[in-house]
């Protein structure tokens, strides 16, 4: 674990010094009535020397190295497919509208990962979009983005 | 009579038709998601939280209770019949519950779980009636120095009771601390880390959050490792625990209740580590240890109890004190703030039919689990069998409306899938998310409650420690912050420690 935990808390490291130089920058206020970087500073500070110490913690450890690696030399590709396919549907959802780009969303997952059958596929991605239309736009009246095509 | 008085409004309140439906809808779909394993109360709840702005606050919080401690119940069938908890709180019953699955002996352990759940829940709808009012009046006279020290306790006890590292528990918490200092600031109007972006002037959302780092970031995790579930087979045809097991658990029910509830109450405390803790005590006090993991019926029947109990418990912090002693009571507080009710020692005066119907739609909840839980077991290994390249799907498509549909906003589902990514890579590198999202609901409270100490102490810290309620919060949460570094003191009790 020792390269894991030094590259871990390098991230929150680098974070309490991006939380500190920007609550530098709002007005700090006194001890007898803080202001609105008092806090923020505060958790930046503590946050940096844990980590520090984290660091330095493990970089000293005499524990032997982990073998392996934190991700799946395998199956790392899933990852990034379903990352790629939820950022790709929030930036196409407003566009499509709600029906269309779930339906494609969900046909997309369930071939993509580990392939259904196409008519499972395709009937679940159907039947999925038009329940969760009718619960959520319908039933519960929440306002789901209808996109160009006006659906 | 006060109390009988109490009890009186709390079954008006939940007898209601429109409240006796979203209690069942609850306790309903808290079973479900119970009992799939992947997707637990917390992003269930969070996921239907927008939906309840529709209906009053008291059917809401009634409808989301319900998930929680349904969940609860849900939990146990799959740590019986599959071996996986279907919740975290649900681990240990898997111990002994599978362990008697393989001797066919799945019946009594499932009727075990579900009648020593209702029975801990019942006994914890008398504790909360008996200790909530006396504590409420008690709170009154908290001041913000008062509240300032019982966060941070309530903090300190989280990182405490972390499965991991302490230390990175309190980076954790403080990383919470900063998300939660985003946005404006109510008390100078002035913009934090916002960049003038619209979504984060109102801070970043709980929703968002929370449904990234426990909803996508467990599908994420999933994926990335094939999932294979195998069940049971066995005949469940004697759902009835005999005689003889009804012997050697009622005791162990019964303690089960008192840790659990207790543990329950404890800021940061909470479910999983009240089954823990019980089964550890069974475990200890029984007079063949070496029984435990074999099949012995205590070890299913004192965690489940304490679980459920546990989960009552953990109201009382939020309704009497407005402080959330866990992740599910944050969205829960997050909830009722949506809702325009703010939980402290005045709920229980200003919307006695919240606070009371609450309270009695966990007793009828816990009548509607039994009758759920047992005819329909059958239902709900049917549904253990849809296979999870079909549910994660589904479980994204649910995240990703959750997190559109409460401000119809883009950039929340942006947020989410961010924070699935950070929640992912934190499980990775063994840091865990209860911390960080404690703290980040209890950050905006906290710098409140800790500028106007300051201010009326015109800037010294010694106003913590000369007001006797504050120090004493003060003291236990130094003791356990420092009581790691001391060597002469035994371990600190670790979530995956049995004891």
């Amino acid at each position: 674990m020792k390269k894991n935990d030094r590259m871990s808390s390098l991230v929150w490291l680098l974070l309490a010094l991006y939380i500190c130089t920007e609550s530098m920058r709002l007005p700090w206020g006194a001890w007898r009535d803080p202001g609105p970087g008092f806090l923020p500073l505060g958790s930046g500070i503590i946050l940096g020397i844990l980590s520090g110490i984290a660091y330095l913690k493990a970089s000293m450890s005499k524990s032997p190295e982990a073998k392996g690696s934190w991700y799946s030399k395998e199956r790392w590709k899933n990852l990034v497919v379903v990352v790629v396919a939820l950022f790709a549907y929030a930036i196409f959802l407003e566009i499509l509208g709600f029906l269309l780009a779930t339906f494609l969303l969900l046909i997309f997952l369930f071939r993509g990962i580990e392939p259904q059958k196409w008519v499972v596929s395709i009937g679940g991605s159907a039947l999925a979009s038009f329940i969760s239309y009718a619960v959520f736009e319908l039933w519960l009246k929440t306002q789901l983005p209808k996109g160009i095509l006006g659906f | 009579m006060d109390l009988l008085s109490n009890l009186q409004l709390a079954f008006s309140v939940i007898f209601q038709p429109g409240n006796l439906f979203f209690c069942f809808i609850g306790v309903l779909i808290g079973t479900l998601i119970g009992v799939l394993p992947g997707i637990g109360p917390v992003a269930t709840i969070s996921l239907l939280l927008p939906s309840t702005f529709q209906i009053t606050p008291v059917s809401a919080i009634i409808m989301l209770a319900g998930i929680y401690y349904g969940a609860m119940y849900g939990g146990s069938t799959t740590s019986i019949l599959v071996n996986i908890p279907g919740e975290a709180a649900s681990v240990v019953t898997c111990l002994d519950g599978y362990q008697m699955a393989r001797q066919g002996r799945a019946g009594p352990a499932l009727g075990i779980a579900a009648f020593g759940s209702f029975i801990a829940g019942t006994l914890a709808v008398i504790i909360i009636m008996l200790i909530a009012p006396p504590l409420a009046r008690f709170a009154l006279r908290f001041g913000p120095p008062e509240y300032f020290t019982l966060m941070f306790l309530g903090l300190t006890v989280l990182t405490y009771l972390a499965s991991g590292s302490m230390f990175k528990a309190l980076m954790m918490a403080c990383v919470g601390i900063f998300l939660g200092t985003i946005g404006t600031d109510t008390i100078s109007g002035l913009e934090r880390f916002t960049y003038r972006s619209y979504t984060l002037m109102d801070g970043v959302g709980l929703v968002p959050v929370i449904m990234g780092l426990f909803g996508i970031s467990e599908v994420l995790l999933n994926i990335e490792q094939p999932m294979k579930r195998e069940i049971f087979k066995t005949r469940l045809s004697n759902l009835f625990p005999t005689l003889r097991d009804w012997r050697d658990s009622i005791l162990a029910i019964i303690r089960g209740t008192f840790i659990g509830f207790f543990l329950g109450i404890l800021p940061g405390g909470g479910a999983v580590i009240a089954s823990f803790g019980a089964y550890a005590v069974e475990k200890r006090i029984s007079k063949h240890p070496e029984r435990f993991g074999t099949g012995a019926i205590e070890g299913v029947a004192s965690p489940e109890a304490a679980n459920n109990a546990a989960s009552q418990g953990a109201f009382i912090p939020l309704l009497t004190l407005g402080i959330p002693a866990n992740v599910v009571m944050a969205i829960l507080l997050g909830a009722l703030m949506i809702h325009g009710i703010k939980p402290g020692p005045l709920l229980m005066k200003q919307h006695p039919d919240l606070f009371w119907g609450v309270i009695g739609s966990m007793y009828i909840g816990n009548v509607m689990l039994l009758i759920l839980n047992l005819p329909l077991i059958g239902i709900w290994v049917k549904i253990l069998k849809i296979p999870y390249p079909i549910l994660f799907p589904l479980i994204l498509l649910f995240c990703l409306i959750g997190s559109y549909s409460l401000n119809n906003n883009i950039v929340e589902v942006m947020i989410m899938i961010l924070f699935g990514i950070v929640g992912y890579l934190m499980k990775k590198f063994e840091y865990e998310g209860a911390p960080l999202i404690l703290a980040f609901v209890l950050s905006p409270l906290l710098e409140n409650a800790l500028r106007q100490s300051l201010i009326m102490s015109h800037g010294s810290f010694a106003i913590f420690l000369t007001r006797p309620i504050s120090l004493v919060f003060f003291i236990v949460s130094i003791f356990l912050l420092v009581s790691p570094l001391m060597p002469g003191l035994k371990k600190r009790p670790k979530g995956g420690d049995l004891g």
